[in-house]
């Protein structure tokens, strides 16, 4: 069963992309800003890693970027693909991303599918892209 | 008398319930799930009758938008387990010897200093918790010269430490050789601690809010600051942890309460995972 | 070795180290020194001297060490006033995220300083400007913040103010919030992510 750690500072936006996540089949857990992204990522047990991360970039205490940054930092257990979520849509802030160590941008609101096929498509995880392709009106 | 008087207590819907949890969790890093129904929903309907607000939402509305902290303060204390008792999360006193004191020594020569802050030392069951573990489970205690450093802002609590005497209440989690060691039957019900052990804890009175008392704290190895910063606004929060920091060795460690979180307070500090425990630490310097 | 006696401990006796000046001017001058150590001590310094609000905030893009930076924040917290806030306002545009998300914490504190140069920035021509207004109202302790929201449900043209407001809206909206909420999902209720919002915040408002 994969595990997907969804980081953002906003409530809503938190339990949105959960929602989608765990209805394409994933387990997920949360986080509201970098810094307690890295305590869960410590938390986890060895047979219990996160496979996924999706990203906010905007957040306070440690924003998105230095999360990635931090993240990548550790030892190879907690390596993982990163989706990285922003409002902005300028092409330096996807570059940035990728200097930082994401796998993925996209522009928020993330649309359903957008989203769930990443996911599906970083973890390789065919039978959800399929079922999500099927499914899901955006 | 008001009708409301001969009505009910306020039942606390789902939606009130979330809405509390989420600005709950949001604050403190505390999460209350579906099955805290019962403990969260009673000390809500408690806090709305004590402050005399007429519903959920107008006791929430005044928590959310009250300009001192008053009543997230008393919310706070009613929502978290306040006891202290010798051995409290004692998960992190087995990292303090099993890992962070090796790492620390590792970059001091045999002979010199390390340093460890309790703070609050409230009546002492921590500093002293402290004390009994580096005698009885550090390997090294022999090489180096441990000086326990602890503070409270609250004198009388400072005295009682000093006293030294404790119930049967507190001493419980003690294996029964440390307490024949330490202490002595004192009256019918009571331990009081070997004076060797009040010896070797610095007592001060602090107040984590003012820089200059701070000021005086300095190389730091280790600082235990458990349930203590939950309790503080979230500028006072971010002071206390501040000051701290600066009081630290670079390498040095923090351990807050089990259910604290720097995520609320600090992006100065590493998160450091132990087998035993996961901790903050001051980076080294580059 | 062990513990260490009390008798033994001289530490915490040691002596304030007199050597740097601990006036106004001084400590400014030292918020530029080399060392990282003496810039936050004077950082922290100034937390009690009203005059070191411009100085403070002026070392703020500068300062390139997180800790200072913080020191400098929390000083500037403390000391709260109109001119801490309108020295950090330009910084809602800094593109630095830590000097952004540090300005924002510190004036969310300051409500009634804050108050008047709202409605100014939920009107700025750039909508990242907004969503990091609307974000400060998140914690503002204001009675102006469920009026401004609504203010941005109803009016705002950009999705992702409304769903910052959105996420605002479901901790301090009122059921008067409600008529701003239908306006807002007559607007952008056909994005996936607006419409789960605006149930939310539905939810969360109740029936009472």
């Amino acid at each position: 069963m994969h595990r997907i750690l969804v980081i953002d500072d906003a409530a809503t936006v938190r339990m949105y992309h959960r929602k989608l996540l765990s209805d394409a089949g994933w387990q997920t857990d949360e986080a509201l800003n970098g810094v307690e992204a890295l305590e869960r990522v410590h938390a986890q047990e060895d047979d219990a890693v996160f496979d996924l991360y999706v990203v906010d970039v905007n957040m306070p205490r440690m924003d998105g970027y230095s999360f990635v940054r931090e993240l990548r930092k550790l030892d190879a257990r907690h390596q993982a693909p990163v989706v990285m979520v922003s409002t902005e849509a300028k092409s330096q802030d996807a570059v940035a991303a990728f200097d930082a160590g994401a796998n993925c941008y996209l522009v928020k609101p993330a649309q359903p599918l957008a989203l769930v096929l990443s996911a599906a498509l970083l973890l390789g995880d065919r039978q959800a892209a399929i079922k999500a392709s099927r499914g899901v009106r955006s | 008398m008001k009708a409301a008087a001969f009505l009910a207590p306020p039942a606390i819907t789902d939606a009130d319930f979330r809405k509390f949890a989420e600005f709950f969790y949001r604050k403190t890093g505390i999460h209350f799930d579906e099955s805290k129904r019962y403990f969260v929903d009673k000390r809500l309907i408690e806090r709305i009758e004590i402050t005399g607000a007429e519903s959920f939402r107008a006791w929430f509305v005044a928590l959310r938008f009250e300009a001192d902290g008053a009543e997230m303060q008393h919310l706070v204390n009613i929502m978290t387990v306040n006891e202290t008792y010798f051995f409290r999360e004692s998960y992190q006193f087995d990292c303090l010897v099993n890992n962070m004191l090796d790492e620390i020594a590792a970059r001091k020569r045999p002979g010199s200093r390390i340093r460890i802050w309790s703070i609050p030392s409230s009546t002492g069951e921590e500093p002293y918790s402290i004390a009994i573990y580096l005698l009885e489970r550090w390997k090294k205690i022999d090489q180096y010269d441990v000086e326990i450093l602890s503070s409270d802002i609250d004198t009388t609590v400072l005295k009682a430490a000093q006293r030294g005497i404790y119930s049967q209440r507190s001493i419980a989690h003690l294996p029964a050789p440390y307490l024949k060691k330490y202490f002595t039957s004192h009256g019918e019900n009571e331990w009081r601690i070997s004076r060797d052990l009040v010896d070797s804890v610095e007592f001060t009175r602090v107040n984590l809010s003012d820089p200059a008392d701070t000021r005086r704290f300095r190389d730091i190895d280790v600082i235990f600051c458990r349930n203590l910063l939950i309790y503080f606004d979230d500028l006072s929060r971010r002071v206390a942890a501040e000051a701290m920091f600066d009081s630290m060795s670079p390498g040095g460690f923090m351990c807050l309460g089990h259910s604290e979180s720097m995520s609320r307070m600090s992006s100065l500090y590493t998160v450091r995972r132990f087998p035993d425990a996961m901790v903050y630490q001051k980076p080294l310097e580059a | 070795m062990g513990l260490k006696k009390l008798v033994d401990m001289p530490t915490l006796r040691l002596v304030e180290d007199r050597d740097r000046e601990r006036d106004l001017p001084g400590l400014v001058a030292q918020l530029g020194d080399a060392d990282a150590a003496v810039r936050r001590w004077a950082a922290r310094d100034l937390a009690s001297h009203p005059g070191a609000v411009p100085a403070l905030a002026g070392r703020l893009t500068d300062e390139a060490d997180s800790s200072v930076r913080s020191a400098l924040f929390n000083s500037l917290a403390r000391l709260s006033g109109d001119i801490v806030v309108t020295s950090l306002l330009p910084l809602l545009r800094s593109e630095d995220p830590g000097l952004r998300n540090g300005a924002i914490e510190v004036l969310s504190g300051l409500p009634d300083a804050v108050a008047p140069h709202i409605e100014a920035l939920l009107q700025d021509a750039d909508s990242d400007v907004r969503i990091f207004t609307v974000n400060l109202l998140g914690d503002l302790r204001h009675e102006r913040v469920t009026h401004w929201l609504a203010q941005v449900l109803m009016h705002d043209s950009a999705v992702n103010v409304v769903g910052s407001a959105l996420e605002v809206l479901a901790e301090v909206g009122t059921p008067d919030s409600l008529p701003a909420l239908r306006c807002a999902a007559r607007r952008f209720g056909d994005d996936a992510f607006i419409a789960f919002a605006i149930d939310l915040a539905t939810e969360r408002i109740g029936r009472s």
